[in-house]
Order: C-alpha cells, then sequence, then structure tokens
C-alpha cells in the first residue's frame, strides 16, 4: 500500500504542534496560517466562504496575522491577490463554481504576469441551473492558462499542500499561480482529525518568497504587463511552457523537501498515488474524494480475489505524462472516472479521459481505456458505484470495441 | 420559420384581446414553490408588497417578469406567479434591460439584494439609472451576506462585525438613495417591510413610473445581522410624506437622502418625469408594438431592395 501514510521519525515528532478536528476549509486556513500568507482577498461564496471564514475567525482570535481585505466581488478579488503578489507579498484567494469562473479574465493574467499567489477552489458546478454541489469544470477551467492544479483527497493533505503549493509556485523556475482544488462539500464540509504543524516546522520547508527583480517596488521601478502586441507574445508563451515543464522536476523536489521535515508523508512519484495496483489486472483512476468509495470497493472486491487496484491522481497541471504513461501501461484495463464533463469532445468523454488517453497514445503496451462520469452536481458516488465502475473496466478488458466507452453512473432515466 | 412567428403571434392576441378581464387578487400571484428564507425574514413583506402592489394595479402574471441575480432574496421569482428568471450574480439589470427592449410593454422587476445589486452588481446598478431603463428594481436591503451565512455587505454600517470584519467594517457604506438620484434614477424611494401598505403604494408607484425606479427596501436580516433589526428600523423610520417633503427638488431629494440616525426617512425621495426612458429613444420601438410581438428579421422583399440599393 503506497498511501501516504504519516510515519514521523523520532527526531520529527515535534513538526506538528497538535491534533484536531477540522474540515476541508479549516485546515485550509491553517495551512495558510503556517505559510504566514501577507494578504488575503476574499469573497463569499459555497462551499469557499468557509475558508474565509475560518481565516476571519484566526486573525480575531490573534492566532494569525494577516491583511483581510474583502472585495466586492471575485473579479476584485482576484486582482487583488494578483497584484499583492506582484509586489513580493504571499498572497491568498479562492473561490468556487461560478465565481471562479467570473473572476477568470484576473486568473488568466495571473498566470501570464508569472506571478505565484495560491488560490483554493471549492469545486462546485457551474450554474445555471443553481447548484452547490461538486463537480471538477471549474478549477479545470485554467487547466491551459499556465496554472499548476492539483487535488487534494484530506484535509491534511489540504493544509499541506497550501504549504506545499507556495513552495513549488513561488520558485524561481516556476512562477506559477497556484490552484488547490477540493471537492466541495465531501470534502470542504467534511471534519477528519488533522495534524498540525508546528510554525516552526513550516518556516523551515517553506522559504521566503522573494520575487527578485520582478518585485514591483519603489526600489525597482518596473512596468508590469506592457502591451507588446505580436511582437513578444509568442516567446512569453514559450517561457510560461518552459515555467510549466520545469515545474515536473520542482514538485518531486517539494515533496522530497517535505518529507525531509515532516517524515515519510508522500511517496514517489508524488503526483498520483496507487492503492493496491502492484499485481492489478483492471484500475479505476480519479481525481478527488471518488478515492474514498473507491478504495472501498477495491479491498471488498479484493476479498473476492479480484485483481483490482486504484489510482488516485493528484497533480492536473503539469499532468504527470511519463510517471502515469508508465503506471497505468502495466494494467490490462483502465477505467477513468470524471467528475466534470466535456460535452461533444472526442467519443463525448471527460475531460480526466482525453488526457489519460492522450498521455498513453505513445506507450507500447496500451491498455482498454473505458470512461465513466459520475457524481455530477454532488451526487454521491457510493461505494456500490465503484464496483459496479470496476465490474465495467474488467469487461472492457477483454472485448475489443467502442460500444458503451462512456458509461453514466447514477443517472436517473 | 414565418409561420411559425405568425402562429405565435395568433395565440399572443388572443391573450391580449380576451374580451373578459378578470381582476386578480394576491391569491393569484403565489407561486408553487414556498420560499426556504428563514421564518421571519424581511423578504416575506416585500414579495407580499409586490404581490398586493402588482394585484392592485389589475396586472395579469404574463404581463409581469421578475427577474433576479443571486442571494437568499434573488430566489424571489421561483416564489411568485408571473415570469420569472433567475440570473447570475450581480446581473439582474443587464438581463432586466434586454428583457425590457425586447418587450417594452411587459412590466418588468428586478428583485435582489445589497450585495447583489450595489457590490458584485454596481456596475450595472449604475448604468442602468444612466439609460433610464423603464423598469422596477426592488433591493431587499439587509446590509448582510446572508446566503453565505453573514458576512460584510456594501451596505453594512461602518464598524459592523460580521464574519468577515470580525473586528468591525472599516469601509462607508453605499447610500443607494443619493446614488440613484445623482446617477439619473427617475423614481427614488426607500421601503421598510415593517411598514406594508406604505411599500405597496412605493412599488405600485415605481411599476407605474415610466422609467427607471429604485425602491430600496430595508428587510432585516433576522439571522445574521443583529444591528439593523426590525426593531431598529421601527424606532427610527418616519415617512417623508409625515416629515414633510417635497420629491420634485433636487435638494430638497438629497438633503433627505443623506438623514441617517435617530430619524431614517422612508417613502418618495426623488421623481422627475419630463426625462424618456430607454425604449422611448429607441425609433424602432415607437411604432408597431414590442419586438416580443413582431415577426422579427429581414422580408425577402426589404432584403432585395437593400441589396440593389448597396450593389
Amino acid at each position: 500500500m503506497s498511501v501516504a501514510v504519516a510515519k514521523a521519525k523520532s527526531d520529527q515528532s515535534d513538526v506538528y504542534e497538535r491534533e484536531e478536528l477540522l474540515n476541508g476549509c479549516q485546515a485550509v486556513a491553517h495551512g495558510v496560517r503556517l505559510a504566514d500568507v501577507d494578504v488575503i482577498a476574499a469573497y463569499p461564496i459555497r462551499p469557499y466562504t468557509e475558508v474565509m471564514d475560518a481565516l476571519s475567525k484566526l486573525i480575531a482570535d490573534g492566532q494569525f496575522d494577516a491583511e483581510y481585505i474583502i472585495a466586492d466581488s471575485e473579479h476584485s478579488q482576484f486582482e487583488i491577490v494578483k497584484h499583492a503578489s506582484s509586489v513580493n507579498a504571499r498572497a491568498f484567494g479562492g473561490s468556487s463554481g461560478t465565481g471562479w469562473m467570473y473572476g477568470m479574465e484576473a486568473l488568466v493574467v495571473t498566470a501570464t504576469d508569472r506571478l505565484p499567489p495560491l488560490f483554493v477552489v471549492g469545486n462546485r458546478a457551474l450554474d445555471d441551473p443553481g447548484a452547490f454541489g461538486v463537480e471538477h469544470n471549474d478549477a479545470m477551467a485554467v487547466r491551459d492558462m499556465g496554472w499548476l492544479l492539483c487535488w487534494v483527497t484530506t484535509p491534511q493533505e489540504a493544509l499541506e499542500h497550501v504549504l506545499i503549493g507556495y513552495r513549488i509556485a513561488e520558485d524561481k523556475r516556476v512562477r506559477m499561480p497556484m490552484g488547490l482544488a477540493m471537492d466541495g462539500a465531501f470534502l470542504t464540509h467534511s471534519q477528519h482529525m488533522v495534524k498540525v504543524p508546528s510554525p516552526e516546522a513550516a518556516k523551515k520547508f517553506l522559504p521566503q518568497y522573494d520575487l527578485a527583480e520582478r518585485r514591483l517596488h519603489p526600489d525597482n521601478p518596473i512596468s508590469v504587463a506592457p502591451q507588446i502586441n505580436e511582437d513578444w507574445v509568442m516567446e512569453l508563451r514559450r517561457q510560461n511552457w518552459e515555467a510549466a515543464k520545469r515545474a515536473r522536476g520542482v514538485i518531486k523536489e517539494a515533496y522530497k523537501e517535505f518529507n525531509d521535515v515532516f517524515g515519510e508523508r508522500y511517496s514517489a512519484p508524488y503526483y498520483f498515488e496507487e492503492f493496491m495496483t502492484d499485481d492489478a489486472e483492471v484500475v479505476l483512476i480519479g481525481i478527488g474524494t471518488v478515492a474514498a468509495p473507491a478504495r472501498t470497493a477495491v479491498r471488498r472486491l479484493r476479498e473476492k480475489g479480484q485483481k483490482v487496484g486504484y489510482v488516485n491522481l493528484r497533480w492536473f497541471r503539469p499532468f504527470p505524462t511519463v510517471e502515469l504513461r508508465e503506471c497505468l501501461s502495466r494494467f490490462k484495463a483502465v477505467g477513468v472516472v470524471d467528475r466534470d464533463f466535456a460535452h461533444g469532445s472526442p467519443d463525448n468523454g471527460g475531460i480526466l479521459m482525453h488526457e489519460i488517453r492522450s498521455c498513453l497514445y505513445p506507450a507500447k503496451q496500451r491498455p482498454a481505456i473505458v470512461n465513466f462520469m459520475g457524481g455530477l452536481g454532488g451526487r454521491d458516488l457510493s461505494i456500490a458505484d465503484a464496483q459496479k465502475m470496476y465490474d465495467i473496466t474488467q469487461q472492457a478488458a477483454k472485448k475489443d470495441s467502442m460500444d458503451g466507452f462512456v458509461t453514466w453512473i447514477g443517472l436517473r432515466e | 420559420m414565418n409561420a411559425m412567428v405568425e402562429t405565435d403571434i395568433r395565440v399572443r392576441g388572443a391573450v391580449e384581446t380576451r374580451s373578459e378581464r378578470p381582476k386578480l387578487s394576491v391569491k393569484d400571484f403565489k407561486g408553487r414553490v414556498d420560499p426556504d428564507w428563514c421564518p421571519g425574514c424581511g423578504d416575506f413583506g416585500v414579495l407580499a408588497a409586490l404581490k398586493q402592489a402588482i394585484a392592485d394595479l389589475g396586472l395579469h402574471p404574463h404581463e409581469v417578469m421578475t427577474i433576479s441575480g443571486i442571494g437568499c432574496s434573488s430566489n424571489l421569482p421561483g416564489y411568485i406567479n408571473a415570469y420569472g428568471m433567475h440570473t447570475l450574480h450581480g446581473r439582474a439589470l443587464a438581463v432586466a434591460t434586454g428583457a425590457q427592449l425586447a418587450n417594452h410593454e411587459l412590466k418588468i422587476i428586478a428583485t435582489g439584494g445589497d450585495g447583489d445589486g450595489f457590490g458584485i452588481g454596481g456596475n450595472h446598478f449604475l448604468h442602468t439609472m444612466r439609460r433610464n431603463v423603464d423598469l422596477t428594481y426592488i433591493v431587499m436591503d439587509n446590509q448582510i451576506y446572508g446566503l453565505t451565512t453573514g458576512q460584510v455587505s456594501p451596505t453594512s454600517i461602518k464598524g459592523m462585525q460580521t464574519k468577515s470584519t470580525p473586528f468591525g467594517s472599516v469601509e462607508n457604506p453605499i447610500n443607494p438613495i443619493p446614488l440613484a438620484i445623482a446617477a439619473g434614477a427617475t423614481y427614488v424611494a426607500r421601503g421598510f417591510t415593517g411598514q406594508q401598505k406604505h411599500l405597496v403604494e412605493l412599488i405600485k408607484g415605481g411599476i407605474q413610473h415610466k422609467g427607471f425606479a429604485l425602491i430600496d427596501v430595508f428587510s432585516p436580516c433576522v439571522t445574521y445581522n443583529h444591528e439593523n433589526s426590525h426593531e431598529f428600523f421601527k424606532q427610527r423610520t418616519q415617512k417623508l410624506e409625515d416629515i414633510g417633503h417635497d420629491p420634485t427638488s433636487f435638494q430638497a431629494a438629497m438633503e433627505k437622502a443623506y438623514m441617517w440616525g435617530d430619524v431614517i426617512p422612508i417613502g418618495l425621495f426623488w421623481k422627475r418625469s419630463d426625462l424618456p426612458a430607454l425604449d422611448e429613444l429607441e425609433p424602432v420601438l415607437a411604432e408597431g408594438g414590442s419586438l416580443a410581438h413582431r415577426p422579427l428579421g429581414v422580408s425577402p422583399q426589404a432584403a432585395k431592395a437593400l441589396i440593389s440599393e448597396l450593389m
């Protein structure tokens, strides 16, 4: 079992200050506190709202000191975060669903300006009609914009990935905005026991933010984002492209450094984690909290002697192409669970399936692939649903046809 | 395509020319869904007053369209029997402008809250007033973000403690009344849900007014705003007609608009009827009725004439 488990070495026992019951939002707030963020801009929209409420409470309780600015909309909120980041302040924002989309213009320029603030996305379905439940299309909207984008599955990981996220985003070789996504309700509002690191340990891991020569400051008079028209855009796109490529290496470094301070919390290849895959013939791969029913289904099916496993994809941007290709080539069939939609796309599949199928195309040994659309708008994905998905994927391993390539799970018909 | 349009017109015509026109009561405007507002929410009073005003004016559900953004109060179009559209956060007035120009025979009523209208939708608020679009905008002003459980809003008073301002808000609130007068609204009023009959009359006046009518309504949030409660406004609000006021005087309107303390005026602050509404400035709408009731597009004859003129 390669699931990340805290195995703090004896000399690392003091890296955690206490253990307490926190939901995903509260855990993120503690991550922001421990990252010693300078500027927070906030605008309420559920399920993200509880992150800003928790931060406000930390400040009010005297546990944390930061500039906390209430914006009049997400668009202003994200602009405040972006500009704070450009003056060398560690900055934090966040949103959900349509709010995230409303601020999209600001999210795009944050990436093209190569600034490294961190935003949390409490995944929420896009209106209309009004809905609060999880879907991944909101965060996925920045996937091609030069963002770092990862998903966490527990409040512990949520807290830790605030630190890890800033570490990667602010690295001189990267300098890209960091999107930390977590499933609305299922993670944002479910409580777990969370080990809260000590400020000293957090400081030991996360260096000071230093934008260096690109810092906007009276002592360093520069212009941010001048009009350059067709003269230089292509070169800038290339720089962004190179940064996203370099980020792959920086991500690995960051996890290793994190393990050095906090014990063996995460195992290679870091971008994703495998569960009971060693001798598996068939796996499901998904993003976010679907990992919970999927892992339980794996355990139950293993008891019946079925060789199944689960792959939880953590990093979506940059996409772990080589590592995931190597991993998935080992199996006979892969069922991709999409909690998102890409209407009218090739074979009418989901976003994750397309990425994975594209990643597997050059593989010498390609597994059969099937796609599941499930849990849209916050609909529950149960253990029984996961077992059904394993069943369909096992059958896919045996047939050579695209019939029934996409299955909608839990759909009322 | 043309045949479809004509059929549509005949159906609409049948409704319009119905010889008997029964007067409807408040009950006829009850929506199919019950409000999900907290017990005691001021918004119940606004909904009741709006239904009463529409019934009093003898309007029918198909002649009224309610349009809202996002928020507790923005759920109102679901609770009233009329055309309704629940749009994006802050966008009610943009959609309402489109609806008004598409069918200027409809009574357009935009509804929403202070965060929706004065915060995220603040830009539309200014420009819709500037254009004097013929619609009634009812803001259920509770001075808090209620649906997201109690964060500071653009009308939260200075010093107010909320979840997002634990040390008290340091910002000056928006006062929508002088803002609306200055921006070009032609009917500017303030109501209070604790004064139902008065509120009904303000809404009726707004609907009958040709041009942009703002009715900012103190609609207390019983759950998240304990400062600006029903009791707070009950003690302080006084009707402008009792104080003595001339709503055609710009100076008097502005003076009263800035009163906030032991006496907070409610009523009609400002009204002018000498400015055309946006639809009256549009020559296409001047004759032939609303766009919604006309076949759209260019006839083959007109297209041919145009092409021969240009080619």
